[in-house]
């Protein structure tokens, strides 16, 4: 393959480069968002149909799900980030770890709001001991305590090694946990719930849904960008390029 | 030159620790008391209706014991940064891992041997049926190991920090909770006279991998926590 | 034809170039180059906070310097290539202080190894703490924990000695103590970093002087 991809990765992996790159991403990014996210809504809450069993309830989904799929998205990228940012020492891998945690934690967060709020409707209980609900709580512990271990050092790039390392050790455990709430779901007989049954989804509610969820990864995308910008000017502080920005934006 | 074997430096370790830790015994106590309070506190809550208690017994006491080691957990390795033992440590030249797995083991000779050793105590002041307590001291012979290796890997990445227990407890939650399932449902399972084979061999085979796995983890959580 | 071998200059124990060090990327010392070869000394002077600490623990492999080299023998410092060939005694003596010197000495020797023709007693007679071997260490004053200390570096086998503020904590003989401790470990071949923000005398001529500054 062509020489020139690991190249051009090394020199985006440098702060000034990638500060640029993704001060160039955001705009479109925060577009794509937007234009998508009202074009899904439209689609979710008023172009596809009700459903024959849940009535109305159900639309909720339209965000639930791609919360919930972005809840793991995004720790999946944390992870590997992590793994690079201890592997190969790399600044910029560290700083998308730790910024990640925060928005993968909101995402997470509102997985639960939303299935919470959903479970109230559909089976008459804000919780229930389900093994998706449960995996996802913790989910949230693990993202909860990346982002602690992360706070919790004086010097900001021991403390994101720190967490980049515990967030490896989470990935090797979210599916322990899901396997193990799962086997603990059948032995106490809890209440098992069917997020969409063995039942096939109609077109008219799948495209909303996923355009919902390419929207979710662009708004990831944007909300990164300003993230690991802003950070990277706080880290690289006592640098010439950091200075030159900090001088043009005085000067406006 | 001649540099120390392994053995002998395994033995003087783990000989320190557990002297040292003989010489504070008061320490040892601690977690054993913890645990004896928060046991005598449940049937106070609950009232004292037998079938309740004998319901909860099981999990009540691993809790119990799961909480009361997580308070003694964070100081696996304060003593040993504080005055620079630790920093000898990494520089002898030994292979790091299995030292700290010396060190974890000691930690786990004083703060949980003492608890699975009361155990069968808490668990009859919750009327636990004596048929289960085997399985409830084989639970814990598992579980207590497996949650000192994983909590070691943790207080070493805390171990640069400002300290905070909560946030080790916050970081162990999620590690903790297949220990928890698993050998809790196996005290259920035995409790209703079902097969409870299956979840202590998980905790058995989960255990085996992080005697192997949790000491190396151990080891570069504490070369990333202390790089400053 | 001795002449011809000694003209030739040997790879040296320790040599650093260039080395750097950046904390959150606000520089903390360097570009420092020198070299430190058998049987000599070197001393680092500096004012508080001119990085000689840190200095220190780069050189142990505890931390991690990102800019210039550092060799080891020739060859990349490395912890599985310097391991047991360095000591290091710090501000935190690493003494349990719950033990006795004695029991910390044995712990020392079954870790780090044990130096031929040394032993427990004779070696703490000569740090000048004979009749403290069995008290813990936590009855003893500030001097004599650093003696015990000492006495470690005695009993372990080790060319390198890294030495961060021995004199500190010391009397008058404390610190002939560890003047006449470095100038055998020179004589025997070894070789010594010792930092200090003071003047030092030693005995058997001048030693390497490196200033870092703030």
């Amino acid at each position: 393959m062509a020489k020139w991809i690991p190249l051009w990765l090394h020199k985006l992996s440098s702060p000034p480069t990638f500060y640029a790159f993704a001060g160039k991403v955001r705009p479109w990014a925060i577009a794509l968002a937007l234009i998508l996210g009202v074009i899904a809504l439209y689609g979710a809450l008023v172009l596809a149909p009700p459903d024959y069993q849940q009535g109305d309830d159900y639309r909720i989904i339209f965000i639930h799900v791609p919360s919930a799929w972005m809840s793991l998205f995004i720790y999946a990228v944390m992870g590997v980030s992590a793994f690079i940012a201890l592997v190969w020492r790399i600044k910029l891998a560290e700083v998308v770890a730790m910024e990640s945690a925060p928005i993968g934690a909101a995402f997470t967060f509102i997985t639960l709001v939303t299935g919470s709020l959903w479970g109230e409707r559909m089976w008459g209980t804000w919780w229930t001991w389900d093994a998706r609900l449960t995996s996802e709580l913790v989910l949230l512990f693990l993202y909860l305590g990346v982002i602690g271990l992360y706070h919790s050092f004086e010097d900001r790039r021991q403390g994101a090694r720190a967490a980049a390392f515990l967030a490896i050790i989470g990935i090797i455990n979210v599916p322990i946990v899901h396997f193990s709430v799962q086997w603990w779901n059948t032995l106490h007989q809890g209440s098992t719930v069917n997020l969409f049954g063995k039942s096939h989804i109609a077109t008219d509610m799948l495209w909303p849904l996923l355009t919902m969820m390419v929207a979710t990864k662009a708004y990831y995308v944007a909300s990164l960008c300003g993230r690991v910008r802003t950070d990277l000017l706080a880290l690289e502080g006592g640098k010439d390029w950091v200075r030159k920005i900090a001088a043009a934006e005085k000067s406006r | 030159m001649n540099h120390a074997p392994l053995a002998p430096a395994c033995a003087a370790l783990l000989r320190r620790d557990l002297t040292l830790a003989w010489r504070q015994r008061g320490d040892i106590a601690l977690p054993v008391l913890y645990a004896l309070i928060v046991s005598t506190l449940f049937p106070f809550a609950l009232g004292p209706d037998l079938a309740l208690l004998q319901r909860i017994a099981g999990g009540a006491v691993l809790v119990t014991v799961l909480l009361a080691m997580l308070l003694a957990l964070d100081a696996m390795f304060r003593s040993d940064i504080e005055d620079g033992s630790l920093e000898q440590l990494m520089l002898s030249p030994q292979p790091l891992a299995p030292m700290l797995g010396m060190k974890i083991l000691a930690h786990w000779l004083t703060t949980a041997l003492p608890l699975i050793v009361i155990a069968p105590l808490l668990a009859s002041l919750l009327h636990l049926p004596v048929a289960v307590m085997p399985v409830l001291l084989l639970a814990l012979l598992l579980a207590t190991p497996l949650i000192s290796l994983l909590g070691a890997v943790l207080v070493a990445l805390t171990a640069g920090s400002r300290r905070s227990g909560m946030l080790l407890a916050l970081m162990l939650l999620p590690l903790c909770v297949p220990v928890v399932i698993f050998a809790a449902g196996a005290l259920a399972a035995a409790q209703q006279g079902l097969p409870w084979i299956a979840p202590i061999a998980w905790l058995g085979a989960a255990l085996a991998l992080a005697v192997v796995l949790a000491p190396l983890a151990c080891a570069a959580a504490l070369r990333i926590a202390l790089d400053s | 034809m001795a002449v011809m071998t000694a003209a030739i200059p040997a790879t040296p124990l320790l040599e650093a170039r260039a080395l750097c060090f950046h904390r959150q990327d606000e520089p903390v010392f360097g570009p420092l180059d020198f070299r430190l070869d058998a049987g000599e000394l070197t001393l680092i002077e500096g004012d508080n906070g001119s990085g000689k600490t840190t200095l220190m623990r780069i050189l142990t492999g505890l931390l991690h310097a990102e800019e210039g080299e550092l060799l080891w023998r020739g060859e990349p410092l490395h912890r599985d290539r310097c391991v047991g060939d360095i000591v290091f005694l710090g501000h935190q003596l690493g003494l349990k202080s719950e033990l006795t010197p004695r029991e910390n000495l044995r712990v020392a020797i079954g870790l780090h190894g044990h130096r031929e023709h040394t032993d427990i007693d004779a070696v703490l007679a000569q740090v000048g703490l004979a009749g403290y071997g069995d008290e813990p260490v936590r009855r003893l004053s500030a001097g004599q924990k650093k003696r015990a200390a000492l006495a470690r570096l005695l009993l372990i086998p080790a060319t390198l000695w890294l030495l961060d503020e021995p004199y500190a904590n010391l009397d008058r003989t404390g610190i002939e103590l560890v003047n006449r401790l470095l100038a055998e470990h020179i004589a025997r071949g070894g070789a010594a970093l010792v930092t200090s923000h003071g003047a030092v005398g030693f005995h058997g001529g001048e030693p390497q002087r490196i200033r870092m500054h703030a």
